[in-house]
């Protein structure tokens, strides 16, 4: 299948869904979509394009909004699944029903960006330590984080 | 003079001095031929040709600290590297090389003492298991079932294996045996099967490649060893060297035709047999790598037993064909 | 009895802290829980600070084994958002670094199995061949390990008709000694038995979760990307995407020596077909607004970067995900009923490469906790007086 096949396809499998379908180079498609559709369309996408390989989730923050990037790779195309919704409400549904290899993506943007994924398997902390304070992301544009005083068991400070 | 003359043979020759030295250098041995084999150089700083490296290493290890970890057994799990070694070096004294006089047996040559030998060598395994017990660590824990699991496996095909040249040459004495073959040398080809089973039992007694299993560090850390630092791990390292010569030693007794020709001739004929049998341990270790705890007791109960009954069959058939 | 041991963050198999919670009963693995972190440097939000230039060197040093393959995979992004064309002897020059790099990857993986299963001597002879190929590294980029030779645009320096020769000779040496390890990594009984049928992955469990690399074309998915997603050079050369399907460790064992074949013939055509030419063209400060997904094969497996550019000299966001991220959830899967003495040899069938996975870098005192930023600066000017600060050591006694 080449792009152009696999654009039309998708512009008539998605119809309303798409909000954006570009297709900037070779091999590179980029569709947005609402996050209310993001299940049923990776579920379209895995079943129908043989996307079940997700190779990861990329967390963008814009500002007002965050944008999550679900990245696919067929072996024909990598189409890059793109869902934005406020700073206000951070919540998301889980795609580890659809594709259980998603989970350590998940947990890493939980963390990070301090967006609920709803449904998650697995809820834990993935790379930061376990007495990380609560409420701090790092990857949001706002961070700042003043590291306390560590204190020395023993130490003289 | 019977007193120094007992203490010399305890703590000199035979005894402690001698083996720690003949020991280290069997270590030293075992080390180059596996570094050879590996294209590497081995040992090559301390001494000449790097010979007084395991020494080296041994008094290395005598000033570390010594840690004892809480909740451990702290009686037991200080006092069995002493006992380990004890064991060994009694093991030691019993060899036919330094009592090879047939007509005058002195106190470590008697009827009976392959099997005072073979359960000497025994000792080291449960001793393992006790001090694995004692440091109450989960890796030391799992290393001390695996070295009870191990043992289970090639304990009897190393007796059988060892036994059947003793009931050719009908006698239960090192020495004796050792005297039978000198004189029928083309006996010796009869055990050649034994001797594999032997060589391959012997390996798995001493823990080493592809039976390293107990400590295999990358994946139970030390294994047995885990908690043991300072002098007790060196004493225990120095058992291990200790009981590579003395299985050699015994594996060189029976199967290899002793050491004839009294003290000087016999002592040379020592060194060069247990060589021997350690360079075919390193050729193991070198050609292998380690396999799981239930491909050994399998392997032992599938391929070495088997072997070690079929060797006796043997030896039985041609005792009463030559009698 | 089961109980719970811990496989590190410190433990001898493992080269890089992770932690890996095992419930065992007896010898075999109940249940399994990792807890990563323990190498997480924060290099996503560093990269958002730092030039486009200065990037290169940070993506660089996310991981120590494959550097070459972050660095190249990071600058064929930013190529495409800045619109360059690097000239086609400069892209045959970086793509014949990556592929040694390759070779060099999985020589040290070949012998870290070896060492793994107790194979101390495979682990030897592995090791002392990847000398060959590190000396060719360092001979084209001037490093061992970190060989900087990507710019943007191109690569910094070219190779003559002398290093060529180097090259060919010592990959005709390697190929020798490759197909000796291939033929012992299948054919030594106590390495096969050690090896066949440990840490299986069905090709369904390794769709699923996702796994990238030699495990996934172990488990019979051939999923390459320098077959799926030629990038720059790939199309043109003529190669083939090594998979088996046994799904266990010595499967992986059999696709990474194949590989490793593969790498050589790939080497040998681009050393002889260099086209002649520049190696570099001169980039621009700014890339325009816009975003871009870079895929490049490394040797653990696909490493995809996102990179969006905002019109400024940094990069908006860049997010990496090295391939031994993706394998995690399958170590997990290949763990489960296993035996205790499995699991380095699973875990390492990964080829895992912690640091990638785990990225971020700010310097914290150990002392009072503080927080700061160091610049290169200040750092050599520390070094510099602490040196001087020093009691000279020249003729010091070292007591016994």
């Amino acid at each position: 299948m080449s792009d152009i096949e696999i654009v039309e396809s998708l512009k008539r499998d998605l119809g309303e869904k798409a909000l954006d379908l570009t297709n900037p180079d070779v091999r590179r498609i980029f569709v947005k979509i609402a996050p209310p559709e993001l299940v049923p369309v990776v579920t379209l996408l895995r079943d129908k394009y043989d996307c079940a390989y997700l190779a990861t989730i990329s967390g963008v923050d814009k500002g007002d909004t965050f944008e999550f990037l679900y990245h696919f790779a067929s072996p024909v195309a990598n189409i890059n699944l793109r869902t934005e919704f406020p700073k206000s409400e951070p919540r998301i549904a889980s795609i580890c029903a659809v594709i259980p290899g998603a989970v350590l993506y998940e947990r890493e943007l939980q963390e990070m960006f301090g967006v609920k994924v709803e449904g998650i398997p697995d809820p834990r902390r993935l790379v930061l330590p376990d007495d990380w304070p609560e409420g701090q992301y790092p990857l949001r544009k706002d961070w700042k984080h003043v590291r306390p005083q560590e204190v020395i068991p023993g130490g003289k400070s | 003079m019977a007193v120094v003359r007992t203490l010399l043979y305890l703590v000199v020759y035979p005894g402690l001095l001698f083996l720690f030295v003949y020991s280290t250098f069997c270590e030293w041995f075992d080390r180059k031929v596996y570094a050879r084999l590996q294209n590497r150089m081995g040992p090559t700083h301390t001494g000449r040709f790097g010979l007084l490296q395991p020494i080296a290493d041994f008094f290395k290890l005598m000033a570390k600290e010594d840690i004892v970890p809480e909740a451990a057994d702290k009686r037991l799990f200080s006092i069995l590297p002493v006992v380990g070694l004890a064991v060994v070096a009694t093991a030691g004294l019993l060899l036919p090389v330094w009592n090879f006089d047939l007509a005058n047996p002195g106190l470590t040559s008697f009827s009976g003492d392959i099997i005072v030998v073979l359960y000497l060598l025994s000792l080291p395994t449960l001793i393992l298991f006790l001090a694995a017990w004692a440091s109450t660590n989960p890796f030391a824990t799992i290393g001390g079932a695996r070295v009870l699991t191990m043992f289970f496996g090639y304990e009897v095909p190393l007796f059988l294996a060892v036994l059947s040249p003793a009931i050719l040459a009908d006698s239960w004495r090192l020495a004796e045996i050792a005297a039978f073959y000198q004189a029928k040398p083309l006996l010796l080809l009869t055990n050649l099967l034994g001797f594999i089973v032997a060589v391959i039992a012997v390996q798995a007694k001493l823990e080493r490649t592809p039976f390293d299993i107990p400590h295999a560090e990358t994946e139970i850390v030390g294994g047995t060893f885990t908690e043991y630092s300072g002098k007790k791990l060196a004493l225990f390292r120095l058992t291990f060297d200790i009981e590579l010569v003395v299985s050699s030693g015994l594996l060189a007794a029976v199967f290899l035709g002793g050491f004839p020709g009294g003290a000087v001739v016999g002592f040379l004929h020592f060194v060069v047999k247990t060589l021997f049998v350690i360079f075919l341990l390193s050729l193991l270790r070198a050609l292998t790598s380690r396999i799981r705890i239930d491909q050994v007791v399998s392997f032992a109960w599938k391929y070495l037993a088997p072997l070690a009954v079929l060797q006796l069959l043997v030896t039985i058939l041609l005792k009463g064909l030559l009698s | 009895m089961s109980f719970q041991i811990p496989i590190g963050p410190q433990h001898p198999a493992l080269k890089e802290p992770i932690s890996l919670r095992m419930t065992v009963e007896g010898e075999v693995i109940t249940d399994v829980d990792m807890r990563l972190g323990y190498n997480h440097r924060g290099m996503e939000k560093l990269a958002e600070e730092k030039s486009w230039l200065q990037n290169i060197y940070v993506t660089e040093r996310i991981c120590g084994i494959c550097s070459h393959s972050h660095a190249t995979c990071y600058v064929q992004g930013v190529e495409k958002l800045m619109e360059l064309a690097p000239p086609r002897r400069g892209l045959y020059i970086r793509y014949l670094v990556a592929e040694l790099e390759r070779v060099h990857s999985h020589l040290l993986w070949l012998g870290v199995a070896g060492h793994e299963a107790g194979f101390d001597s495979f682990f030897m002879y592995t090791w002392r061949d990847r000398e060959i190929v590190m000396d060719l590294l360092e001979m084209i980029s001037g490093n061992r390990v970190h060989y900087a030779i990507n710019t943007l645009g191109g690569v910094r320096r070219d190779i003559d008709e002398g290093q060529k020769a180097k090259i060919l000779e010592g990959v005709a040496t390697l190929r020798k000694r490759s197909e000796y390890y291939f033929y012992i990594g299948a054919n030594e009984p106590s390495f096969v038995a050690r090896i066949a049928g440990v840490g299986y992955l069905s090709k369904e469990s390794a769709i699923a979760l996702c796994a990238v690399g030699p495990v996934a074309r172990a488990s019979g998915v051939a999923r390459d990307v320098r077959k799926d997603d030629p990038c720059a050079v790939y199309g043109e050369l003529d190669f083939e995407v090594a998979t088996a399907d046994t799904c266990d460790v010595l499967g992986r064992v059999v696709v990474r020596v194949k590989e490793l074949l593969e790498s050589y013939k790939l080497i040998e055509q681009m050393v002889k077909g260099l086209p002649a030419g520049d190696i570099a063209v001169k980039a621009p400060r700014k890339a325009k607004p816009g975003e871009v997904v870079s895929r490049y094969e490394a040797p653990r497996g696909e490493n995809i970067h996102y990179i969006k550019a905002n019109g400024t000299d940094k990069p908006e966001r860049l997010k990496v995900r090295a391939p031994t991220l993706a394998n995690y959830p399958a170590t997990v899967e290949m763990l489960r009923k296993g035996f205790i003495a499995d699991i380095p040899l699973i875990f390492a069938a990964i080829d895992p490469c912690i640091c990638c996975a785990e990225r971020t870098v700010t310097l914290v005192a150990a002392g009072s906790g503080e927080e700061s930023v160091v610049r290169m600066s200040d750092l050599r000017r520390q070094a510099l007086a602490r040196h001087q600060n020093a009691p000279v050591k020249r003729n010091a006694v070292w007591p016994l």
